[in-house]
């Protein structure tokens, strides 16, 4: 038997598109940590050696500021950021303690294969506060990275370096497969970048992390070639409605 | 950087496994790989005076008895009369020079010399040289070795810019340019600092009187210069991240020991210049304060002892740096020995109080645009900045990594077009993108951010049976925005496809717009989709081309449809990417609706044949002709 219905039009899904993977996942750890209590502040991609180096306490003689790992542009006057410090440091500069900032978006780096990109996009934060310590920082990053994956998940810190932050570390997770997979770099912020932000370093002290977001998307999305992300595919793009 | 795990257990009294050495090293924050009896040392660029069997056993101290002593020459060394001239000494303010004759050259190594050739799977090169390379490895002191009887001159070190060839005894000839620190005999470059020796000077398996160099260079002034000469130098990569300077008497009395070991020493002396004592770094111990940075509660017992064990000196509540430590200078980094010595991990974790889990992100313009965009079947792209598209405002990039594309781009509609023409190269037929970018421009020395939206569309306006056979045009994106957003001016321009290498008629429109001249308003668009919560599983893409078939049916008995819609839009084959109705017609008089179906086909590993889609074709017909009241139009 035949009904009104069976001749009705096929009914038409609305064809919607897609969010970038890259910025959903940017949007989804941005409102992780705004949740956590952190403001958002953007800066410029393209910044002074003075923001991006100097007073994140990079020195002249380390690797990062050489011509094969940063771009330089009109004769070196500026240069596209490495990552987004500069832009706390700008944040640190304009306010004062107790603060708690985040920043995302694309930074860039002289690199190109398949795990590398000449940019990708890194969010980072930063705590500053009076007696703020090691083992709050762990508190922190275990929140963040129990949200971003699993509650279950094991996660191990190791030593690092990173000349903005003393003692500096970095986060692995343990995969599924058993293996460890660095997920993010953290520690407490150099007394030294305090001081060059014009913030009591006897008074306050700071914690601060960074993630690639690219390396998280990758993660979640169970993606193996960082190239994926822009080739503007659309048989890629259309995955993640 | 190798390092063998014999090596360094035979001087740990526990005798630990390389498993157990292995978790230490990671505890201590040195990243490594192990193959074998082999450690792959990957070192952060602050320990330098970990490059090194000592260097990684004085770390490996905080949990193991550690015997650190060698033997060495105890006697005393007659002074060298040596012609030399340090003309940069703010570069190297240390510098040593031993030199030894020999009798005759052993033939045979004793057996940790052997070893360290084999274990590293190392060749050998001739007896003094191959001692240095050993020092290096033992203590993380590159030391050089002339040939005492090719030295006919004065040995002069200097920075400055030269621009000379320069034969190094790697037999590769560099033309040294710019700035650069070196040893020259006669103006004739002979030892590029820190970074490489020259064959005119080098020693040979003929050598019987060395010179050997032992010296202190700043990092900075070796830093780069095996990058630029492309030249793989073990010495570089330690002096760029740092040597011991107070090590020298101890490396060369070392070296004596080693030659002494393996020939008759004729004559020796040595002589070393110190232009710039450095004094130790001692910092206060205050207790308290590390307990605050890292969180814990240890006692004054407990942090001298970690502080001891990694060959710090406490006395008279000041902290003594090593030497070798030119990392450490603050209670911060003393807080950082002392975490790597309980472990990161037996740090136990202290809630933070500024958490309050209340706030969110708020709407902005640039999301309601978004989307907007993607509500009517937009896609978000992102592109590199990177552009060949010079103009008079674009940012010169000094050092690009394409030298095609030197220039940022200053706007975003050609990286658009550019993605648009690689999707219609991979046949899709209906194209909308759009992203959201900064843009910079450089102008009367100033550099200026704009905030932009950038749109292009083409081909179908949708895959569904009402909009398959629309195409996009500048009417149809005119009345997109005219409908949901506030009346602003979105200049839609329709592109010409001459650029783009492309056989495709379709129009191309789009737009780009500064996104602070929206307005407000904006945000009262209320938005359908939103991205999925869960984070999709990527499946793979092939670049193989696509193959498309239509398959078109007469309806008479209208109950069948359903079961007709059902079969073909769950029909599931590998071959078949996407399958949807393009087509639907009731025609009330003849009393028969008429559908169509297109069917994508695609393989991942290779291009798909007639054969392949027949096959797939063939079955659906096959089943769907045994539908009631369904048939096939022009099949028999």
């Amino acid at each position: 038997m035949s009904s009104n219905k069976d001749i009705l039009p096929p009914e038409i899904t609305k064809d919607t598109g897609a969010v970038h993977p890259i910025n959903h996942m940017k949007d989804s750890i941005m409102s992780l940590l705004v949740s956590f209590g952190f403001e958002i502040i953007d800066g410029p991609e393209i910044e002074t050696e003075e923001f991006n180096f100097d007073m994140l306490n990079i020195k002249k003689t380390h690797p990062a500021r050489q011509m094969h790992d940063t771009f330089y542009v009109e004769n070196k006057s500026n240069l596209l950021r490495t990552h987004t410090s500069p832009v706390q440091i700008r944040g640190m500069l304009e306010k004062s303690p107790p603060l708690a900032f985040i920043s995302g978006g694309k930074v860039y780096r002289k690199d190109d294969d398949a795990t590398h990109l000449p940019m990708f996009h890194q969010i980072e934060g930063i705590l500053v506060d009076e007696n703020v310590s090691f083992a709050q920082l762990k508190d922190l990053i275990y929140k963040i990275v129990h949200s971003l994956f699993d509650e279950g998940i094991q996660l191990r810190f190791r030593p690092s370096y990173f000349p903005f932050t003393e003692p500096s570390a970095e986060v692995d997770i343990l995969s599924s497969e058993g293996k460890w997979i660095e997920v993010l770099g953290c520690g407490l912020v150099n007394p030294t970048v305090l001081e060059n932000c014009n913030i009591d370093s006897n008074k306050f002290s700071g914690l601060a992390f960074g993630l690639g977001i690219e390396r998280i998307a990758m993660l979640k999305h169970n993606m193996n070639d960082i190239r994926e992300f822009y080739k503007s595919n659309l048989d890629f793009l259309g995955q993640f409605k | 950087m190798k390092i063998s795990y014999s090596h360094l257990v035979n001087q740990i009294k526990e005798n630990p496994s390389i498993d157990m050495i292995s978790e230490s090293l990671f505890q201590l924050g040195h990243e490594h790989e192990v193959d074998g009896d082999i450690l792959n040392m990957e070192l952060t660029p602050n320990r330098g005076d970990c490059l090194s069997i000592n260097g990684l056993l004085r770390d490996l101290s905080a949990f193991y008895t550690v015997n650190l002593k060698k033997k060495i020459y105890s006697e005393k060394i007659n002074k060298l009369e040596l012609d030399f001239e340090n003309l940069s000494q703010n570069t190297c303010p240390k510098i040593s020079f031993l030199k030894i004759e020999i009798d005759n050259i052993s033939s045979e190594y004793k057996q940790y010399l052997d070893d360290y050739f084999i274990k590293l799977n190392l060749n050998k090169n001739n007896f003094f040289t191959d001692i240095s390379n050993y020092l290096s490895y033992e203590t993380g002191q590159p030391t050089h070795c002339y040939d005492a009887n090719k030295i006919n001159g004065k040995l002069v070190l200097q920075e400055m810019e030269i621009n000379q060839e320069f034969h190094t005894l790697l037999d590769k000839k560099i033309t040294l340019t710019g700035k650069n620190s070196f040893f020259s005999i006669n103006d004739e470059v002979v030892n590029l600092a820190g970074v490489v020796g020259g064959k005119s000077t080098a020693c040979t398996s003929e050598t019987k009187t060395v010179l050997v160099e032992c010296a202190f260079f700043e990092p900075e002034a070796i830093m780069g210069k095996s990058l630029k000469y492309n030249i793989q130098s073990e010495a570089s990569h330690k002096f760029e991240r740092f040597v011991d300077p107070e090590k020298h008497d101890y490396v060369i009395r070392r070296f004596i020991n080693i030659v002494s070991e393996h020939a008759n020493i004729k004559d020796m002396s040595f002589v070393s210049y110190d232009y710039k004592k450095k004094q130790a770094i001692k910092i206060p111990l205050n207790l308290n304060r590390i307990n605050q940075i890292l969180g814990i509660d240890i006692t004054e017992d407990q942090y001298v002892d970690y502080l001891s064990k990694l060959g710090f000196i406490i006395k008279e509540k000041h902290i003594y740096v090593p030497s070798y430590r030119n990392d450490i200078s603050s209670q911060n980094d003393l807080s950082e020995e002392v975490a790597r010595v309980i472990g990161y991990n037996n740090i136990s974790k202290y809630k933070l109080p500024l958490i309050r889990g209340e706030a969110s992100i708020k709407d902005s313009i640039e999301n309601k645009l978004r989307f907007f965009l993607i509500d009517h079947g937009f896609y978000e792209v992102i592109n590199f900045p990177f552009s060949n598209e010079k103009s008079i405002d674009s940012i010169k990039i000094d050092n690009p990594l394409d030298s095609n594309k030197e220039h940022m781009r200053t706007n975003l509609i050609n990286s658009l077009l550019e993605n648009l023409a690689f999707n219609e190269r991979r046949q899709k037929d209906s194209i909308k993108l759009f992203e959201i970018s900064d843009v910079y421009t450089f102008k009367n020395d100033k550099i200026r951010k704009k905030r932009n939206l950038a749109i292009v569309a083409s081909g179908r306006v949708g895959h569904n049976h009402i909009d398959f056979s629309k195409k996009i045009n500048k009417k149809y994106l005119i009345n997109l925005f005219k409908d949901a957003l506030p009346t602003e001016d979105f200049a839609i321009k329709i592109f010409n496809r001459e650029d783009l290498n492309s056989k495709i008629k379709n129009e191309i429109v789009g737009c780009e717009l500064d996104i602070e001249n929206f307005s407000t308003e904006v945000l009262n668009y209320k938005e359908e989709a939103r991205p999925p919560r869960v984070f999709k599983r990527f499946s793979q893409i092939s670049d193989l081309p696509c193959s498309t078939r239509d398959l078109s049916f007469s309806i008479k008995d209208f109950s069948s449809r359903k079961n007709l819609e059902k079969y073909i839009l769950e029909y599931e084959n590998e071959l078949i990417k996407e399958k949807f109705i393009f087509d639907y017609f009731f025609n009330e008089k003849s009393a028969e609706i008429k559908i169509g179906f297109r069917f994508i086909f695609q393989s991942l590993n290779s291009t798909i044949t007639e054969k392949q889609v027949n096959n797939v074709m063939n079955d659906i017909i096959r089943h769907t002709e045994k539908i009631k009241g369904v048939t096939i139009p022009g099949l028999n």
